[in-house]
């Protein structure tokens, strides 16, 4: 390890923001005299908002006066306002639960409502048993039909309720080949076309390998996901999709044929965005805690949007991951409540991981030439235990002395776990994007957390004891409930399972290794290619700032239900 | 089974060539004598922990272990109780805060140390607080070491049972840490006191625990590296080569579990 220098703070102007009119470097300052949570406007505005739902329904609600510490209130140090990393938008931290977060709702319920399910199987059914032709015709004509029915519409019964297009305007189905001449000849209003929606050698990649199958990439009605679960995605799509092949191929709608038609969009063709669960989590699939690493570095587009730059990559994954992992994975389907935002947000927040990783990409190309702005396989470092330790080491000790030197960035990650999993985060990144090996990535994150802890003696809360100080050991492993490659690690990976601050920092480690060799996909092709599509509600390769319009209340979600309710 | 008496280990109490490494080894090491810096009474200490008014007598939670019928067990035949447990005490604790900025003990170093120094207890560590549980008698004995000796400052250490945000914040002007609650205040005359016990509820008179130590002091004795202290974390070489070496033997043990 060797100290590079590095100029550039990326995290001054925010705390510059945060901490109006003080030296940024100053050990002290003033407290007590903020006059409580009346400094900050989103709180005040939640008061006047409790006091009309008292008054409406005639039960105590929000007050922070009376109710924290016996009178004392938030707010007896300054609250601060965040910059979300990458975008320029101050915000207040409430606006980044996800309660209070239209996007942050809506990027979940895309993952959710979403399966991938091939076409080939049910065309062999139709040609080779039925006899039927399938042509770029008859898949146009059953697209149209499919884009009406896969909403709630009825294609073959008579006298059927149907839902309103206004409320499910957000469900329709697209497919994708790498026949690029079929997709051609397919109506462009149906098709995510590989070759314009990735640069050239990522769309060349993806259509090699996705070959000449033919797969739907279906999203039902937000509203559908959330009443039910994501277990109903797959249920809903083949559904509508069976009805759709009786309707557009003129089938009986009870002939056996069926049953291989249902077979396949119910499970032999069906992709779904996270794997079923153990009883013990009493999840189906489709929710959070399924979802395998490399599977969600695939469902974030950043990469497609800056190939050149895998550091802003993974740091989109981190953003995007700590968001559905810790805010609404550990910390509302696993956990309740609000505190497990305040560890989510600081990786994704002010620009400090933003800063300490790319303080790792100089590192690496300083010292071992790896020219990360040009993501290539040849220049990748060899994972060796020397090699990562020398890198963890480097970038932990460097983000240790910038909390050190600027108080105000210490007191911005004011708690250890924020600390914790963004300098491991930065390691991690740094590691995998020099190495291109996910787990070479892993284990420099656990080398991190273990010099974290012993040079400020502390560490996270309670929860860093087991995962973190045990982590080294398992970061190579791959035995079967021991370890695995990060692609295929996930959320409930038994060492992961229960500990904020990790999940979406793992998932971005496991992108960073692919992002920085330059490979188009993670895991899965039919994923990344899935995600690309500019008509889902969010925007996949910009979740920070999607999730910076939700802050500030410019982002337009799906499943509204305005239009069956009373006007307000 | 012997038990064997005379074990060929030698503590070390960890690595480091560096002055912190020293401090550490030192606050550890049961054969140093912490230095004292303050005279708290008994009464005081029981003041600020809150667990029982002083004078009172010790609630229990079991009968005393003489009077109880003991199982047939060879762990009890070789572990002495504690006086807590022998007289059946509740289990209460104590729970720190140590600034980041040069307090004198962190929570890891809290932990170790009280390992080192006192039996019968259950630690508890995280980064901006540690509880450490016991017997109350004894956790009255040892909350009195652990706040009249060097490993405790007035003003950057805090006895917080809740809300104890803080270890990580810049210093108020007068250099006291942040307390949500203002347990203890800065008085004109350089003394810190309690004016309420360790989760808030206030005293009925104020508990004087010294002035604060000053900053050359704080420096050269804090167990935390920090590159604004006397010594930064990267100068002691022997200390981040070990916490390496650590990581890489479990990383290879992991990867192919078998004796090098």
């Amino acid at each position: 390890m060797a100290k590079i220098e590095r100029t550039q703070k990326l995290f001054l102007k925010s705390l510059k923001e945060k901490f109006q009119g003080q030296d940024v470097q100053s050990e002290t300052t003033e407290f007590y005299k903020f006059n409580g949570y009346h400094q900050s406007p989103r709180k005040e505005e939640f008061v006047k908002a409790s006091r009309a739902v008292e008054m409406d329904r005639g039960i105590s609600m929000y007050d922070p006066v009376r109710c924290h510490l016996g009178g004392i209130p938030l707010g007896q140090r300054q609250l601060m306002t965040y910059e979300v990393s990458g975008t320029g938008v101050f915000v207040e931290g409430d606006d980044l639960h996800f309660v209070n977060n239209s996007a942050m709702q809506q990027m979940w319920d895309d993952i959710r409502r979403t399966v991938i399910v091939g076409m080939d199987l049910a065309h062999q059914t139709l040609q080779k048993r039925l006899g039927k032709e399938v042509t770029p015709e008859t898949i146009n004509e059953y697209l149209h039909v499919l884009n009406h029915a896969m909403p709630g519409a009825a294609v073959v019964q008579e006298h059927m309720v149907e839902t309103h297009p206004g409320l499910v305007d957000d469900c329709y189905v697209k497919v994708f080949t790498g026949d690029q001449e079929l997709a051609d000849d397919l109506e462009p209003q149906f098709v995510l076309d590989v070759e314009k929606l990735f640069p050239a050698k990522q769309a060349q990649a993806l259509s090699a390998a996705v070959g000449k199958s033919l797969w739907q990439a279906i999203h039902i009605p937000t509203t559908v996901s959330r009443t039910c679960d994501g277990g109903t995605t797959s249920r809903w799509s083949a559904m509508q999709i069976g009805m759709s092949f009786i309707a557009a191929y003129r089938m009986c709608a009870g002939e056996a044929a069926v049953a291989d038609l249902s077979y396949a969009a119910k499970h032999a063709g069906v992709v779904q965005m996270a794997s079923h669960l153990p009883a013990r989590r009493a999840r189906g699939p489709n929710e959070p805690g399924g979802i395998m690493f490399g599977v969600f570095s695939d469902i974030v587009q950043a990469n497609r949007k800056y190939p050149n730059d895998p550091a802003r990559a993974s740091l989109e994954v981190v953003g995007a991951g700590t968001m559905l992992f810790d805010q609404i994975w550990l910390g509302s389907y696993m956990s309740g409540g609000v505190g497990f935002t305040q560890y989510a947000t600081a990786a994704y927040t002010d620009n400090i991981l933003d800063e300490y990783t790319y303080y790792g990409m100089d590192y690496i190309k300083d010292k071992y030439k790896v020219d990360w702005r040009n993501p290539s396989p040849s220049d990748k470092v060899k994972p060796t235990q020397e090699i990562v330790n020398d890198i963890a080491t480097e970038v932990c000790l460097n983000g240790m002395e910038q909390y050190e030197q600027f108080p105000t960035l210490m007191e911005d990650h004011f708690g250890g776990s924020q600390r914790a999993g963004v300098l491991a985060a930065a390691c991690g990144l740094s590691g995998s994007i020099a190495t291109g090996n996910s787990n070479a990535g892993l284990n420099a994150w656990y080398l991190c957390m273990l010099l974290h802890k012993d040079g400020w003696s502390r560490l996270g809360f309670f929860g860093y004891d087991l995962q973190d100080q045990c982590g080294s050991a398992n970061s190579l492993s791959i035995r079967g409930d021991e370890g695995a490659i990060g692609e295929v690690r996930g959320p409930n990976y038994p060492n992961y399972a229960m500990n904020v601050g990790h999940q979406g920092e793992y998932a971005a480690i496991v992108g960073g290794a692919h992002y920085g060799r330059g490979d188009a996909f993670c895991f899965d092709p039919r994923v990344k290619i899935c995600f690309a599509d500019p008509a889902l509600k969010f925007d996949f390769a910009e979740p920070r700032r999607e999730f910076a319009k939700g802050a500030i209340r410019e982002f337009m979600p799906a499943g509204e239900r305005s239009l069956i309710i009373p006007a307000r | 089974m012997k038990v064997k008496v005379n074990m060929a280990y030698k503590p070390q109490y960890g690595p480091g060539t560096s002055k912190v490494a020293e401090n550490r080894r030192k606050q550890m090491n049961p054969n140093q004598k912490l230095e004292k810096m303050r005279d708290v009474t008994d009464e005081d200490i029981v003041l600020i922990l809150g667990h029982r008014a002083p004078g009172a007598a010790y609630p229990t939670a079991h009968p005393p272990l003489a009077e109880q019928q003991e199982p047939d067990c060879p762990i009890r035949k070789i572990v002495t109780p504690t006086d807590g447990a022998k007289a059946g005490d509740r289990v209460r604790y104590i729970q720190f805060t140590d600034s980041m900025f040069f307090a004198p003990c962190h929570p890891y170093q809290r932990t170790y140390t009280e390992c080192y120094r006192f039996r019968g207890i259950d630690p508890g560590t995280l980064s901006g607080r540690q509880i450490v549980e016991c017997r109350e008698r004894d956790l009255e004995k040892y909350s009195k070491e652990l706040v009249n000796t060097e490993i405790l400052d007035a003003a950057r250490t805090g006895i917080r049972g809740a809300t104890v945000h803080g270890h990580s914040l810049r210093l108020a002007e007068n250099g006291m840490m942040f307390d949500m609650l203002q347990r203890s205040v800065l008085g004109e005359d350089g003394v810190v006191r309690y004016v309420k016990n360790q989760i808030g509820e206030p005293l009925d008179r104020a508990v004087a625990i010294g002035k604060p130590l000053d900053e050359k002091w704080l420096k050269a004795h804090t167990t935390i590296f920090h590159s604004l202290g006397d010594v930064a974390y990267r100068d002691d070489k022997e200390y981040i080569e070990y916490v390496q070496r650590i990581h890489s033997l479990r990383t290879k043990y992991g990867f192919l579990p078998k004796e090098a």
